[in-house]
């Protein structure tokens, strides 16, 4: 009888063994940024002590999972490993799982009670457990007669949040009846998930047409991203962001009349503007979407990358003309925590 | 189902207490005895759900007449109380304490069963308990382990853990085994009660399966604990008496007969006494070959 | 009985069945996917409605994957999953199986 094991990768031998058995397996992407994130591994193995099945976690996401298909309980095993990466997140409290996959894996994962959120021809997008999409997008307020409102909807990290987004907002907000501000969940920035809401809602609170949410796991979020089937970078930002985008488009969009999408025009970032030509290809013509120029302060555009290296320069009086009063005050209160944070390690170049 | 002190136990498979599958299905094998695993086969966040399959496994599930033995989680553990109220509710045959070392271990185990018995109306004395004994301990109390109740069914050594306590590993030759071996055997001759061998897991080494199987048959083993359903023939095979043997048992309850019709006290055959051994031994032989159909209704040998 | 956390039982190995039991407020609301849904789907619901019913669950909201799993094994796997949703586990009440 095959038999779940613990696989430790912080053993050499282990790992080199873990990575041939899925390279046989048409899996190569063993990037550190794939391979650091995993929390643990699972190994399957048959009678004779060998490797016939593995499956890792991170966060709440099942990665690199593949069976041995030399014999005819390759359903079996599949099952046994999906298992014993679903009790290892149950232990732990964890009760609502993704996975990336192999658009050919779809299937196999959804008898297994995940449902699939998006796929295109490369990578599909499952979730399981509770609560699930329905569920975030249920727990969405709406206004009365929503349907036939003009509503749009935008996506920030708000890193922070400067006179930028609050123009970007500020003209959603005045062109639409209800405009829905997701900021993004995951906690990898400067400023924490939790501050980055709170200078959004700040920033924004006397635009009454505008709900400030907290984007989940559902909109660019960092845990969804382990694409690690793919060959180049630039292939996995391009794969990421069409999931992402076919996400929003058929299981947030609809539900909330949601007719337009805002996006910054991104000069400095690539992987922002592959994203955003995602979403152009993707959205469109069902959702409009509308590409506003950056803001600009005495002809230099605004950007929360610039905001961060001027903290980071000890330029504190540089920033006021860049963002908020809001987000100003924040920055005066919090500015030996931010920069310790930075001289701890805290990367300040990226989104 | 209730205890039954003697019967025939060949066969000991193992079937993990998690796995529906392999629990629905642990009757079709022809096991003489069946051991739902509650302790090493379920990982410890899964105690609670397992102990409920086994339950109702247990009542619900046609197990072909096999005898129903539930592996309990140690005295040590937090799952230990549960388990116990759990089986004596479900109305199993007998209760397997793990890593027994002494007699005051199966007696406390007993004296919970019998509180279990009391709480849930179960008739008391219903169900028999063994002991695994697993540790260097535990085979130098044998002895006093196998006469602990009256409600013990046998010994079983366990050699995983038993060799890992003695220093050591599994060897195909047995030897790192011997003394627990013969020890264990022993204490369960003396005291009455039936002694199961260990495991033997490498499944592609049948040779060395069979080597062992009749290694242990020789020195006087009732069975042997198994992990897979294969195994189960393979033992049989083992324990599977000639003709001759079945013959000569055959000849004994002749003469028993012979003698009941006579009014005879004194039972003889070929000029020597019967006595109990002799009838013992007779009533097993022809108990295993009716079971192992080596012989018809009516006692022809029918076997190859 | 008051459903305190998420609770999970089960594996989604053949024979077996993963229940996820969560809060509701509308009665029992049964979210089941399995290949003999068309045959056995009722039955299933049933069990489950039938177990939660027994010990004393009123509203819940159940996710249920079934691997061709016998009614002894999802009563059990729904009662293991109702008690580690009502954080309850270390008292079992069998006498609701």
């Amino acid at each position: 009888m095959d038999k779940i094991i613990d696989l430790y990768l912080n053993n050499l031998q282990t790992r080199e063994k873990w990575q041939s058995f899925l390279k046989k397996h048409g899996l190569s992407n063993f990037s550190p940024r794939e391979i650091d994130v995993i929390d643990h591994t699972f190994g399957l193995v048959n009678d004779d002590g060998k490797l016939v099945g593995t499956g890792s976690v991170a966060d709440n996401v099942l990665k690199y999972v593949a069976v041995s298909k030399d014999e005819a309980v390759s359903g079996a095993r599949f099952n046994q490993i999906v298992t014993a990466l679903q009790q290892y997140l149950f232990a732990q409290k964890i009760f609502h799982s993704f996975v990336f996959t192999k658009t050919q894996y779809s299937q196999s994962f959804s008898h297994l009670g995940f449902t699939e959120l998006a796929h295109n021809d490369v990578a599909a997008f499952l979730e399981s457990g509770t609560p699930d999409i329905n569920d975030f997008v249920k727990a969405i307020p709406r206004i009365e007669k929503q349907n036939e409102k003009k509503i749009a909807a935008i996506v920030m990290n708000a890193n922070p949040f400067t006179m930028g987004h609050r123009q970007l907002v500020q003209l959603a907000s005045q062109e639409n009846d209800l405009v829905y501000l997701f900021v993004v969940s995951t906690d990898a920035s400067l400023f924490s998930s939790n501050e980055r809401m709170n200078l959004v809602k700040s920033g924004t609170a006397d635009l009454k047409n505008v709900i400030v949410l907290s984007g989940s796991d559902y909109l660019v979020s960092k845990s969804t991203f382990p694409a690690y089937f793919l060959k180049s970078p630039d292939d996995l930002i391009a794969t990421q962001t069409e999931i992402d985008a076919l996400v929003f488009k058929n299981k947030i969009a609809p539900n909330l009349a949601i007719s337009r999408r805002y996006l910054g025009t991104e000069p400095f970032s690539n992987t922002t503007n592959v994203y955003n030509q995602s979403l152009i290809r993707i959205l469109r013509p069902n959702i409009e979407v509308k590409i506003v120029d950056r803001f600009t302060v005495n002809e230099k555009v605004i950007t929360a990358t610039q905001v961060r290296q001027l903290i980071k320069q000890n330029k504190i009086n540089d920033i006021e003309a860049y963002v908020p009063t809001t987000t100003m005050q924040f920055i005066y209160e919090h500015y030996r925590e931010l920069q310790d944070r930075i001289k701890k390690g805290m990367k300040i170049d990226g989104n | 189902m209730t205890y039954v002190k003697n019967r025939l136990r060949r066969t000991m498979m193992f079937v993990p207490g998690n796995n529906p599958a392999m629990v629905k299905d642990a009757g079709i094998y022809g096991a003489d005895s069946i051991m739902l695993d509650l302790e090493d086969a379920v990982s410890l966040t899964e105690k609670d759900a397992a102990r409920m399959l086994v339950y109702n496994a247990i009542k619900t599930v046609d197990f072909g007449g096999a005898e129903i033995v539930v592996r309990i989680n140690g005295q040590d553990t937090p799952f230990y109380d549960e388990d116990v109220k759990a089986m004596v509710r479900a109305g199993v045959d007998v209760i397997r304490l793990p890593k027994t070392e002494s007699a005051a271990m199966i007696q406390k185990l007993v004296k919970d069963m019998e509180a279990a018995e009391e709480e849930y109306g179960v008739e008391k004395g219903s169900i028999g308990v063994m002991a695994a004994i697993e540790s260097a301990k535990g085979v130098l109390n044998s002895p006093e382990i196998a006469t602990a109740s009256p409600l013990m069914m046998g010994l079983a050594v366990s050699g995983e853990d038993y060799t890992a306590d003695m220093h050591t590993h599994r060897y195909p030759d047995g030897r790192e085994l011997e003394f627990a071996r013969n020890m264990v055997l022993q204490s369960a001759r003396a005291a009455g009660v039936y002694a199961f061998d260990t495991v033997f897991s490498n499944m592609n080494d049948t040779e060395g399966f069979f080597r062992e199987t009749n290694y242990i048959y020789e020195l006087g083993y009732d069975g042997k604990s198994l992990v897979n359903p294969r195994q189960v023939a393979m033992v049989n095979q083992v324990f599977n008496p000639t003709k001759d043997e079945i013959e000569n048992a055959q000849a004994v309850q002749n003469a028993i007969r012979e003698a009941k019709a006579k009014g005879s006290g004194v039972i003889s055959m070929n000029g020597k006494m019967v006595d109990k051994p002799v009838v013992e031994k007779a009533n097993r032989v022809i108990e295993t070959a009716k079971a192992s159909n080596l012989i018809d209704e009516e006692g022809n040998y029918i076997g190859e | 009985m008051e459903i305190k956390t998420i609770g999970v039982a089960g594996t989604l190995e053949s024979s077996d069945i993963q229940i996820m039991i969560t809060q509701g407020n509308n009665g029992i609301e049964i979210d089941l996917e399995s290949e003999v849904i068309k045959a056995y789907g009722e039955q299933i619901k049933k069990v489950i409605i039938d177990t939660l019913t027994k010990y004393g669950i009123e509203n819940a909201k159940v996710k249920a994957t079934d691997k061709g799993a016998l009614d002894c094994v999802i009563a059990a796997r729904t009662l293991a999953a109702a008690q580690r949703a009502t954080e309850t586990s270390n008292h079992p009440e069998l006498e609701v199986l």
